[in-house]
């Protein structure tokens, strides 16, 4: 009687240890996710699997190839409707960049300046930065956008009596119209001149650097820089002819001709865009210049340092390293948020490809996948090098 | 020193004179301006100009929105020949109801201000300080109100479970408010008035039967008293404006939270398969543009189920908001578990917790209160973003607002019920944020 039940306390103990034993717990959940996840991916895949057999419409990124038959507003390489799906992504893309680095110059710019505006001592000036970022940040990014799509730059005057500036630059209802360079053939002397010329600018740079280590002095090495720069690249500019002239845009009939151009959707996404988002870098900017402790600013003040080398030598390095990391986000966020264009129907990524290839081919799953991938590819370039620039500011304060 | 020491010793005590008052140019309304608007003259300028450049900037625009306004016209040419140079607000008041409910039929939208209301008094007696089943509340909200809501929003023939489960809500809700108002009043909760009939013959469990009893009991009735109510069938097509966007935003930042906080555990945890899999969920989720992924939902989604499943577009949207602000809910539920210190896991340890216990009981709540305003954040983001939809073809505020301009009587309006949205967007989200703000400070303070 006693040894069955000895044997059989054994037994159902070491059946609890299996179940209270933490590692076999673990495996046993995650082997359930695998299979969990596998269940659900297998449905959903057998589904798309029928689905697609009846809509013939086998998976496959063939259709990349061919013609697209749609002409695209604007772009930035050549593009005609006899190319491909493929080139389509391509304009898409460039498109998207074209944007999206135009917004981020133009905000971050902006928006340094809004977040010292909104720390100004003036008070007026210190509550009109204020109320700027509030506006501009609590009303959604597409009522804005569609404001300044419709309501400003389409109801401007015609090409024939557009705004001009210096007789350069053309802003009218179709859009936006300025010089555009051309490069002759010579031009490539130039730069090959400005080769040396950047790699001086290093040398100069560290030569002054490191006697200034050595010794202490700082030797003003700007003049010899600039010397550099107007001899060697200016001259053979010169020499070689002035290789480089402007188109400038002009009325011809009804519309310019010539120059550079582009669409007014681009300039009303670009506005409100940079508009909008100036607004929440003020913010970051502001914080990171707070962040910083008084006692940073008196100290360079007590040892007689100028406010401007106070900025410069004090302020904004140890500014940067709170503003950074964030800013870089919100890079991150533009390059995502421009395809919000789509509204306005700016031929970014979205509308030529998400949108017009997609209901022209019908390839839901390809599209969606390739569309996905580009942004992905671009946020994770962006975070790796984020990251790496953490590390490092990390391991100099460690 | 000396004569002023013998004058102290001869009066026996120092009275000082008293002291003369601050100069008027430096205290008060006249010392705050003079100090941050015109001290000295460069900033006096500075003030000058820039008070007549936001003068010369916003005149014009008050001209336009209030001085010069037409505020009430049948159609747009009459406007123009009342007031060609002002705002023609008419056309934003004539459809003022389209905005805010969408095409709902307008005898009908009792109905959305009855979900809506119960939705709010939902969430007041969480803003109660006595009342004490907080989590309950909220848990049973979060599963038992939508049901409710849709029963109401929908109408039309539902299956019997539906309807008892919105009876549920219904009852539920009903119970909390008699025991908070029990309970202002000083007694004991309704189940506990019932406890003493059952304890006799159910012992300790008396007090939970009891409230499953109560509750059953009200669910019986509220279901016998409603039998006959029929509600007109509104299918998803029609609704819309403000409160679509008040639906797809609010649903998917209570949806946000558990998918955000299951997402965040699963990246801290040591098990590989499931620390990838949430790394690698919220990573790509937030990686692409909310736009791609509401794309994704109408495009992509259908193929996902068999063709005979009935999909409306309007759920489509939800779950793929619901999953993109969950990635984003992570990152913000991780930003407030790594605001805890070591010391309260090892603490609840050594006291023998399990994880679950640990995570709900020490970790989360503890966690969830620092992240209370960032996730009214979120949330104002996420309302915003919600127009976003507009863009995939449905009827939310945004896209009526546009629609105005299409209308025949209001043909070409663009400006004025764009300015009336963003107005509506600004007075939400900016008070949000202030609320945030000030829960922020109180947070700060607490600490």
């Amino acid at each position: 009687m006693v040894a069955p039940q000895n044997e059989l306390n054994a037994s159902t103990r070491k059946l609890k240890n299996l179940i209270y034993d933490s590692s076999v717990r673990s495996w046993f959940i995650q082997i359930f996710v695998v299979l969990f996840t596998a269940g659900i991916a297998y449905y959903l895949f057998s589904n798309i699997a029928t689905n697609l057999r009846q809509m013939e419409l086998p998976f496959g990124f063939s259709f990349i190839g061919s013609t697209a038959g749609f002409d695209v507003s604007w772009s930035l390489i050549p593009y005609d409707p006899s190319m491909s799906y493929g080139r389509v992504y391509l304009v898409g893309i460039v498109n998207t960049l074209v944007l999206s680095v135009l917004i981020i110059i133009f905000s971050t710019l902006l928006g340094i300046v809004v977040g010292v505006l909104r720390l100004s001592k003036n008070g007026m000036v210190a509550q009109v930065a204020r109320w700027y970022v509030e506006v501009f940040r609590n009303i959604p990014l597409l009522v804005q956008i569609v404001f300044w799509f419709i309501v400003v730059f389409s109801n401007l005057p015609g090409p024939r009596q557009s705004y001009a500036l210096l007789d350069l630059f053309f802003l009218n209802n179709r859009g936006f119209y300025f010089p555009f360079p051309t490069f002759q053939p010579e031009f490539i002397w130039t730069v090959i001149a400005a080769i040396p010329a950047i790699l001086s600018i290093f040398l100069l740079q560290r030569s002054s650097n490191a006697y200034r280590k050595k010794t202490g002095k700082r030797v003003p090495y700007y003049h010899a820089l600039l010397a550099i720069i107007v001899i060697m690249v200016m001259g053979v500019f010169i020499v070689s002819g002035s290789p480089l002239s402007w188109i400038i845009p002009t009325l011809q009939g009804f519309n310019y001709k010539d120059g550079g151009f582009v669409p007014t959707a681009l300039v009303a996404a670009f506005t409100a865009m940079t508009i909008y988002r100036s607004a929440s870098i003020g913010e970051t900017v502001r914080a990171g210049i707070q962040a910083i402790d008084r006692g940073q600013l008196e100290a360079a003040t007590a040892i007689g340092f100028p406010p401007l080398k106070t900025l410069r030598l004090i302020i904004i390095p140890q500014a940067a390293r709170a503003i950074l990391p964030p800013l870089i986000n919100l890079w991150l966020t533009i390059v995502k948020e421009s395809s919000l264009a789509v509204a306005i129907g700016f031929p970014e990524l979205v509308s030529v490809f998400m949108q017009t290839s997609l209901n022209q081919t019908g390839r839901a799953i390809e599209i969606v996948i390739m569309v996905m991938g580009f942004y992905m590819c671009a946020s994770l370039t962006i975070s790796f090098f984020l990251n790496q620039y953490n590390k490092r500011i990390q391991m100099q304060e460690g | 020193m000396d004569n002023r020491a013998a004058q102290n010793t001869e009066l026996g005590k120092f009275i000082p004179r008293p002291s003369r008052p601050p100069v008027v140019t430096s205290q008060g309304l006249v010392g705050w301006l003079r100090k941050s608007f015109f001290n000295g003259f460069l900033n006096t300028m500075l003030t000058v100009t820039v008070f007549t450049l936001l003068y010369l900037l916003i005149r014009p625009f008050i001209d336009w929105a209030l001085v010069n306004a037409v505020w009430s016209a049948s159609d747009r040419r009459q406007c123009l020949a009342i007031n060609s140079d002002g705002a023609c607000w008419a056309a934003v008041i004539h459809w003022f109801n389209n905005l805010i409910y969408g095409r709902y039929p307008n005898e009908l939208q009792w109905r959305v201000n009855l979900g809506l209301s119960f939705g709010l008094l939902w969430i007041l007696p969480l803003n109660l300080k006595k009342v004490t089943s907080k989590l309950q509340i909220g848990a049973t909200g979060v599963i038992l109100y939508p049901i409710l809501a849709s029963y109401i929003f929908l109408g039309g023939e539902r299956s019997n479970i539906h309807y008892l489960l919105a009876c549920t809500g219904l009852a539920y809700l009903l119970i909390v408010y008699i025991d908070t108002l029990l309970l202002y009043l000083g007694s004991k909760k309704s189940s506990q008035v019932i406890e003493p009939l059952l304890e006799p013959f159910l012992g300790k469990k008396a007090d939970q039967v009891g409230f499953f009893l109560l509750l059953g009991g009200l669910v019986v009735l509220i279901a016998i008293v409603l039998q006959g109510l029929e509600l007109e069938h509104v299918p998803t097509g029609s609704w819309g404006g403000l409160f679509i966007t008040l639906i797809i935003s609010g649903f998917s930042i209570v949806m946000a939270l558990p998918i955000g906080i299951f997402l965040a555990l699963g990246r801290r945890s040591t098990m590989p398969v499931l620390k990838w899999f949430s790394i690698a969920t919220i990573e790509l989720v937030r990686s692409v543009p909310m736009i791609t992924v509401l794309f994704m939902s109408v495009t992509m989604m259908p193929l996902f189920f068999p063709n005979t499943m009935d999909l409306n577009k309007l759920a489509q949207v939800i779950i793929a908001v619901c999953i993109f602000s969950g990635a984003y809910m992570a990152e913000t539920v991780r930003g407030g578990l790594q605001t805890i210190s070591r010391g309260q896991f090892d603490a609840a340890k050594s006291i023998g917790l399990g994880y679950w216990h640990t995570m709900f009981l020490i970790i989360l709540p503890q966690a969830l209160r620092t992240m209370i305003p960032n996730i009214v954040t979120s949330f104002i983001s996420l309302f915003k973003d919600t127009t976003l939809v507009s863009i995939i073809g449905l009827f939310d505020i945004m896209l009526m607002a546009r629609n105005i301009s299409i209308d025949k009587k209001w043909f070409g309006l663009h400006s004025e019920p764009l300015v009336a949205i963003s107005f509506l967007f600004f007075i939400f989200c900016y008070g949000m944020s202030q609320y945030s703000q000030n829960l922020e400070k109180k947070l700060n303070k607490n600490r």
